[in-house]
């Protein structure tokens, strides 16, 4: 039996289609019933969805432009 | 998920013929584009120390060896696997081993009774689309702080799975981990996210 605490764990695998056909069997059963895990898995989903729009990215120091220069220079002597 | 970012590999002959051509705006694009997921890359595997230097020679190999890339992975991924081959050079060479165990933990045990059925509701939250929640600026904060404090090895494997439309085996094969530690941490960068912004709606 699926209870919330497997879904919970299980949550992304169900949500990218990676659970085996039992498994996902199981945990589409629990949500029948359950709407509270309903709730969390469309919460899980926009959470993705929220990130995807938002691109967050790597805090860096770097001056891109700076570095973009020195490899266009590098890529002048190769060739 | 729907993977994204596939339309880029369409124009890449044309931006790669640029690059040997030594076009700058060429260049200025693909580092600005590519730097910050290379860097992610090489923090998950080295480390915060020698990321950024890693990533430099990264860059200086891949620009030498552009004449001789052939397509047959895209760009960017070829671009993250020798940011990670370098970087697991790096590794050796600095014999570190760094822990996958993060010290995470699922979905706090008190948030389920004995029999695994949560204690408290979920509760809805009042912002139902990504846009609704991006337009509170106090929120998209939050979430890019949630974002910048997970640990590198799961800030790389969402960055690349769920931002970045990368596969699970290229991703495995960039951070040399299993499908399962993989899907692992991408859960629990999309747990401690999901977390952090129901803690915003709750206060």
């Amino acid at each position: 039996m699926f209870e919330c605490k497997d879904v919970a764990e299980e949550a992304s695998n169900y949500l990218d289609g990676d659970l085996p056909l039992g498994k996902r069997v199981g945990l589409f059963l629990h949500l029948v019933y359950c709407s509270c895990c309903r709730r969390y898995l469309q919460q899980l989903r926009q959470t993705i969805t929220t990130v995807v729009v938002l691109r967050p990215q790597e805090q860096h120091q770097t001056d891109t432009q700076a570095l973009a220069e020195k490899l266009r220079a590098i890529s002048k002597t190769e060739s | 998920m729907e993977k994204v970012a596939k339309h880029e590999q369409l124009d890449e002959k044309a931006l790669i013929a640029k690059l040997i051509e030594g076009d700058a705006a060429a260049f200025d694009y693909v580092v600005g584009r590519y730097h910050s997921i290379m860097l992610s890359v090489a923090r998950a595997i080295i480390g915060e120390a020698f990321a950024d230097e890693v990533v430099q020679e990264a860059w200086v190999s891949a620009i030498k060896a552009l004449p001789r890339f052939e397509g047959r992975a895209s760009l960017k991924t070829w671009l993250l696997q020798i940011t990670s081959n370098g970087a697991k050079t790096r590794l050796r060479r600095e014999s570190r081993q760094l822990s996958l165990d993060d010290g995470w933990q699922a979905e706090p045990d008190e948030k389920f009774d004995k029999r695994g059925h949560r204690i408290d509701d979920v509760l809805p939250w009042n912002m139902e689309t990504p846009d609704a929640l991006l337009e509170n600026d106090q929120l998209r904060q939050v979430i890019e702080n949630t974002f910048q404090k997970l640990p590198p090895h799961q800030r790389a494997v969402l960055t690349m799975a769920d931002i970045e439309g990368l596969e699970m085996t290229e991703i495995c094969n960039i951070l040399d981990i299993s499908s399962s530690n993989a899907r692992v941490l991408l859960h629990r960068a999309r747990t401690t996210l999901h977390h952090s912004i129901e803690k915003y709606q709750e206060s």
